[in-house]
């Protein structure tokens, strides 16, 4: 299962994080995922409750926010959304561009005392 | 009444293994090892290649090899027989190695006079793509009966790796593979990858393949 390792990971770092900053309690964490990160949210949700289980996390609240993809198409210069448009310039139809956003796979922000 | 606020974070969840990842790498430089992390799907021939490479170069470098696998030791036995250091990992279901596992894994096999370490990881081509394990180069096999499409399907591991061998092509007349079509789709996504076509069956391709990893051995040494 693929989640399951990148949500251990995501576990990882918030002890990290919690640590860092003096943290007792972590109530939600946010997470973006691109939309063409390979991740599934989801797939995401299902596998954080199996990784913060028996960990100081098992009260925090997931959130999931899916950050589009886009793409800058060179021989027009602008930007189009990539997965809307099947991976085509929504101007010139050509498939030479750029990927500006789309794969991350960021926490954004914890809400935590 | 606690008092709960936010804290922006932003950040990548693979930083934590990267950071490691780049901590181990340091390491293995400073110590003269060189760990290539071997990567592919199940099936395409990584243990009967490995075999083949370690017989030509056993005899001109110590060489130490770990074998990833969720269950069992069939990997690690076949490696066995060619009389090198070898031990097997268990990722207990995980999909992949990360960069701790990796560590560990090294000091569990004991490297100290080690000159190239193999790792062989999870057959997968999707997740070990997105670990990074502290190697000094990653290597994968693509084999013939997967298809040519599949540098279309999982860009990411194709993008990260420096040597693609392209195996089993003692076959490829009973698939439908286009080799040149296939190493145009990799180039497209990687224009810096070195491409080693191989049968690890016949041992066309192997020497070139032990040639290749020769010099990176030598260079990371320097």
């Amino acid at each position: 299962m693929h989640e399951l390792g990148v949500v251990i990971e995501v576990v990882k770092t918030l002890d990290r994080i919690v640590l860092e900053n003096n943290l007792t309690e972590v109530e939600s964490i946010v997470l973006q995922i691109g939309e063409i990160s390979s991740m599934i949210p989801k797939y995401i949700e299902d596998c954080f409750d199996v990784a913060i289980d028996g960990t100081q996390f098992e009260k925090t609240k997931l959130k999931i926010e899916v950050l589009t993809a886009t793409a800058l198409c060179r021989p027009c210069n602008r930007v189009f959304k990539l997965v809307e448009n099947e991976g085509k310039c929504d101007c010139c139809g050509g498939n030479d561009w750029e990927l500006l956003s789309g794969k991350e796979f960021l926490i954004k922000e914890i809400v935590a005392c | 009444m606690t008092e709960f606020k936010i804290l922006t974070i932003k950040e990548s969840v693979f930083k934590n293994n990267n950071e490691r990842a780049d901590l181990l790498r340091e390491s293995l430089k400073k110590d003269k090892r060189f760990l290539l992390n071997l990567m592919s799907s199940p099936g395409s021939g990584k243990t009967t290649t490995l075999t083949q490479t370690i017989n030509r170069l056993k005899d001109e470098m110590k060489i130490g090899v770990m074998e990833a696998d969720i269950d069992s030791d069939v990997d690690a036995h076949t490696i066995s027989k060619t009389g090198v250091k070898v031990i097997q990992l268990h990722t207990g279901g995980m999909c992949h190695l990360d960069a701790d596992m990796t560590k560990q894994g090294l000091d569990g096999l004991g490297v100290d006079e080690c000159d190239l370490i193999i790792l062989e990881n999870v057959g997968n081509l999707v997740c070990p793509a997105e670990f990074d394990t502290g190697s000094s180069k990653n290597a994968m096999i693509l084999s013939v009966p997967e298809g040519d499409d599949k540098p279309l399907k999982y860009p990411l591991m194709f993008s990260i790796c420096q040597v693609l061998l392209i195996n089993k092509i003692d076959v490829m007349d009973v698939f439908d593979f286009n080799l040149e079509l296939c190493i145009e789709r990799v180039k497209k996504i990687n224009p810096t990858i070195k491409i080693i076509p191989i049968s690890a069956r016949t041992g066309e391709g192997i020497d070139e393949f032990a040639e290749w990893l020769r010099t990176e051995v030598r260079n990371w040494k320097m």
